[in-house]
């Protein structure tokens, strides 16, 4: 749906990949797929955007990267969410939520 | 902590890289596996899941670029790469990276090293406690003659201002150190003496590391006779024996009791080893403008404040002395702070050299802008071919600059060097004691200096090439081979005449000094200077107050030097041509029609030998003899232009002064250090020249303060050892007396005309500068000019031109520029040189011959700059040429 990849908005990247792995460690793919899944389709990341991203939010301290082994017993680069990178996910869902409920109410405005 | 996270990644990005290369390539190529794995575990064949998961990545080497630019530090490494390949631009360049550096290291080293001097004079704080406090009084006078400067003030003026200024805390000195003899065990020496009033330590605020300040009492004249010791002295001569306080030392040949010893590394105007009491008297020394100044504002004082007091107590004085040759002046007196007031003199002379200075850094960017400005069109193919493969402009620009700053900043360093060193040569070249300051080195201040007038050089000579690339077509730029070397040649051309102007203003005023220099050098001394060799000695010693003990050592040291072999002639004498000397008024003609009239002459006491040591001719009557003692006829010798001027022209010869001295002789004028009526560094003046023998003991002390006498031999040629002999003689009469130094006679004039000398030197080493780089302009034209050239060159020379022609026709540009240049410059010269006028002797502003020399030097010059690369045109061979083509 390289339409709805669009209108990704600005930051709204780096929210999804904190909230998927909000749950547990992930590889890259793994990462993809989740947000496939908790967006319901709606957005489908692209390893051209998801890796920059991904190698910009290890820089900044927020998920921690690690090599592992997947299920099927690949080596894969697998990312967890740090302590700050927690603390962010909190302060950006808050930011989302105050944006997107004042868009809402605005919108339904007449 | 994500700012820390970020540089942590950007160093990790920059110095591991190949590691972050790998496990991108590592992660990237499990993504892919794993997306495989998903399509084959969805049951398609495995060939064809590669190939799709391929396709959805969407390119692994696009994702990795993406990645790469998203990295911290990811700027960092692009300018990384810039720099890289800038270094490797000049280095593939040898040519011109050399010639830019030198050019740079030269012009910002020579702003350097003056910079340096400025910043030592004018703006470091002085090391003194709060120096912003610290002031001296300027006095202005508006009338038939106007001054406006620093003036020494005598023993009522300095009573008034410590009596009654309230709001400054005031000192006044002696007007300079002076030499004297210091004994204390078995060490004799010569040390410079500071004589200081009482408050002077406390103006500078300076605690005395052990021991105590001058006291009241002993400032008193006739006060008990103490001294204070400076560190150096302290610890060099007196062990640092720390029980000195209190112990007698021999000072001037009297037991002079030490009361204290001044803490390491402080510095005070006079720099003195020793400092005495001044104890300063309304008459005698007090009685002239013979103190030095000092102030410092009291706590909650204002200096306007200060200047009222100044001028309340200063102007209900008795003795107007300003208004004496200016009657009806208006004085006023106003404070200026210390470090001000110490520069004033030097101050004109420095910032012409800083503006000298200036010059040469314009002279040096008009070049750099050239050859940069070439070396931009060469590369014109380059900068094509990069904005077609997709840099941007912006890209292409930021590599120019960058280079460009590369140069500076290597330049610039080069530039510390170069003014390191010379600064060092410089300050070898100043005389001891000549800047008022102790140490001139290079600062912080310094440094930024240096800085920022590298990266405005780089500004200034980069600004040109950028504007010019900036309107390339791409089209044409990249259809033609090689520009033709005709682009911007106008621009290069008023670059070159704009250094060649600079350069002869540089020239003439270095010229008009060099003239000045050789008329003071060469004026007729009235006596001859060669084969003489002179020593000082400090006679302000206790044991020769008494005229008696003056004469017998006058008469015995002189008979000992007689003596030594080869010695023709010896004799004393209170100063020496090319000398200050010493200046006296209150003398009167006592008959004749100029019966009453006072005069102010230099004056010179002498021993009857000195006419004849120094060959100074006699023009009429008699030379002193042995026979005019102490208490015979007063006898006295006129210069002539004493005769002249006194007695317009008439006989001065029975004509007597002062009632009981007659004139017995007429001598011929001698060159002097200007005292009476300054004009020139170096005149005539009026000089009364007196038998040593016939001057009272009062005056002698009071003179022997001032000036250290001379002793005179005249050598018929040059004797080995013959300091070490006069040493000796001197020491066999009195072995308690040292002498301060020896000088021949031209030592004596090279540091009278010192001065004129060191700007000579600075300002001719800065007008060399210019030349050199002009000349190096106009080659680097031509011959560009013949590089760019030769396929034309090669057709014209095949098509039956002679070489001549084309050398006429290829010189040509570089001959037009100069020509423009010199016209601009002696423009400049008619406009500029006016203000030189006040340091010029013996030539006039628009000196002919120094224009004229200036001109063919530039012209000769130009000539062969423009000659040699168009020599390269006789070995072009025609054929090969358009055989290249």
């Amino acid at each position: 749906m390289p339409a709805k990849q669009a209108n990704l908005l600005q930051g709204t990247l780096d929210l999804l990949i904190l909230k998927a792995l909000a749950t547990g460690e992930l590889h890259g793919l793994g990462i993809s797929r989740r947000i496939e899944q908790i967006t319901r389709g709606t957005f489908v990341v692209k390893p051209g955007s998801l890796f920059p991203a991904l190698h910009r939010l290890e820089e900044a301290g927020w998920l921690s990267g690690f090599w592992g082994d997947s299920e099927n017993h690949r080596r894969a680069k697998y990312y967890r969410l740090t302590k700050a990178g927690g603390g962010q996910l909190e302060r950006e869902t808050e930011e989302w939520t105050r944006v997107a409920s004042a868009m809402t109410h605005a919108l339904k405005a007449t | 902590m994500r700012v820390l996270s970020q540089s942590r990644s950007a160093l990790r990005n920059i110095f591991r890289k190949r590691q972050a290369e790998t496990q991108l390539d590592d992660e990237l190529r499990a993504y892919v596996d794993l997306v495989t794995d998903e399509k084959i575990a969805a049951g398609m064949p495995t060939t064809e899941a590669r190939r799709k998961a391929l396709i959805e990545i969407g390119g692994v080497e696009q994702v990795k670029q993406a990645v790469r630019d998203r990295r911290a530090g990811f700027r960092i490494e692009l300018l990384w790469q810039d720099l890289r390949y800038g270094v490797r631009q000049l280095r593939r360049n040898p040519g011109f990276t050399a010639t830019v550096l030198i050019t740079l290291a030269f012009s910002i080293g020579a702003n350097t090293a003056i910079f340096s001097i400025v910043n030592a004079l004018m703006l470091r704080s002085l090391p003194y406690h709060h120096p912003e406090r610290l002031g001296v009084i300027f006095t202005q006078i508006r009338g038939p003659v106007t001054s406006d400067e620093r003036h020494h003030v005598n023993g009522e003026q300095w009573e008034l201002l410590r009596d009654d200024v309230p709001a400054l805390l005031s000192a006044v000195t002696g007007s300079r150190p002076s030499g004297v003899n210091l004994h204390a065990g078995s060490y004799v020496g010569y040390v410079r003496q500071g004589r200081v009033s009482r408050n002077y330590l406390d103006v500078l605020s300076i605690q005395p590391l052990l021991g105590r300040n001058f006291s009241d009492l002993e400032d008193r004249p006739h006060g008990p006779k103490t001294a204070i010791l400076s560190y150096g002295l302290w610890r060099g001569d007196f062990g640092a024996d720390r029980d000195i306080v209190g112990k007698p030392i021999l000072l001037k040949g009297e037991p002079y009791t030490v009361i204290g010893v001044l803490p390491e590394g402080a510095a005070t105007p006079m720099d003195a080893e020793v400092y005495t009491a001044l104890q300063p008297t309304q008459d005698g020394e007090g009685g002239g403008t013979n103190y030095e100044l000092i102030v410092r504002l009291r706590d909650g004082a204002t200096w306007q404040q200060a200047d009222a007091q100044v001028n309340r107590a200063w102007l209900s004085r008795k003795g107007r002395y300003e208004l004496g040759e200016n009657p009806g002046a208006h004085v006023s007196y106003y404070t200026v702070p210390l470090q001000q007031g110490q520069a004033a003199p030097l101050r004109p002379q420095v910032m012409a050299l800083m503006l000298a200075a200036g010059f040469i850094l314009l002279i040096a960017c008009a070049n750099l802008a050239g050859l940069t400005l070439v070396r931009m069109l060469r590369r014109t193919p380059e900068v094509a071919t990069r904005l077609a493969l997709g840099a941007s402009h912006w890209q292409v620009q930021r590599q120019m600059w960058l280079e460009n700053l590369l140069l500076a900043v290597l330049g610039g360093a080069a530039g510390v060097a170069v003014g390191f060193i010379a600064l060092r040569g410089l300050l070898r070249l100043l005389p001891e004691y000549f800047l008022p300051v102790s140490g001139v080195g290079l600062d912080g201040r310094v440094l930024a200096f240096t800085l920022i007038v590298s990266l405005l050089t780089s500004v200034l000579f980069g600004m040109l090439p950028a504007f010019a690339t900036r309107r390339l077509d791409l089209r044409s730029a990249i259809g033609t081979r090689t520009s033709t070397g005709t682009e911007h040649l106008g621009l290069r051309q008023a670059l070159i005449a704009g250094e060649v102007a600079l350069t002869i203003v540089l020239l003439a005023a270095s010229g008009l000094l060099i003239r000045t220099l050789i008329h003071l050098q060469t004026l007729p001394a009235g006596f001859n200077p060669s084969g003489v060799m002179t020593a000082r000695v400090s006679l302000d010693d206790a044991r020769y107050r008494d005229a008696a003990a003056f004469r017998k050592l006058l008469q015995e040291s002189i008979a000992a030097m007689r003596r030594i072999p080869g010695v023709q002639n010896a004799a004393v004498g209170l100063s020496l041509p090319y000398e200050r000397a010493l200046n006296e008024g209150g003398i009167t003609i006592s008959d004749g029609k100029e019966t009453g009239q006072g005069v102010v002459v230099d004056a010179v006491y002498v021993s009857p030998a000195y006419f004849s040591t120094l060959q100074i001719p006699l023009l009429d009557g008699r030379a002193f003899t042995d026979a005019d003692g102490p208490n015979t006829q007063h006898v006295a010798i006129v210069n002539r232009t004493f005769a002249r001027k006194f007695f317009r022209g008439a006989n001065p010869i029975g004509r007597h002064l002062d009632k009981g001295m007659v004139i017995v002789g007429v001598v011929e004028d001698v060159q002097l250090v200007s005292g009476l009526n300054p004009v020139a560094p170096l005149q005539s003046e009026e000089t009364l020249y007196l038998p040593a023998t016939q001057i009272e003991g009062s005056m002698l002390s009071m003179v022997h303060v001032w000036f250290q006498p001379s002793w005179i031999v005249r050598t018929a040629h040059p004797v080995g050892g013959l300091t070490a002999q006069m040493q000796r003689a001197l020491a066999g009469v009195d072995p308690d007396l040292p002498f301060s130094g020896f000088y021949s006679m031209s030592d004596v004039l090279a540091k009278s005309v010192a001065t004129q000398r060191i700007e000579v030197a600075l300002l001719g080493a800065m007008a060399a500068l210019a030349l050199l780089l002009s000349a190096v302009g106009i080659f680097a034209l031509v011959a560009n000019v013949v590089a760019q050239k030769t396929r034309e060159i090669g057709i014209r020379i095949a098509l039956g031109s002679s070489v001549r022609q084309a050398m006429v026709q290829i010189g040509a540009p570089g001959v037009r520029a100069v020509a423009t240049g010199l016209i601009l410059g002696l423009v400049l010269c008619a406009i500029a040189l006016r203000a030189m006028r006040s340091v010029l002797y013996g030539i006039a502003v628009y000196d002919p011959a120094t224009i004229v020399g200036v001109t063919l030097l530039l012209i000769f010059v130009a000539v062969i700059a423009t000659i040699i690369p168009t020599l390269r045109i006789a070995g072009i061979d025609p054929a090969q040429t358009l055989r290249e083509e």
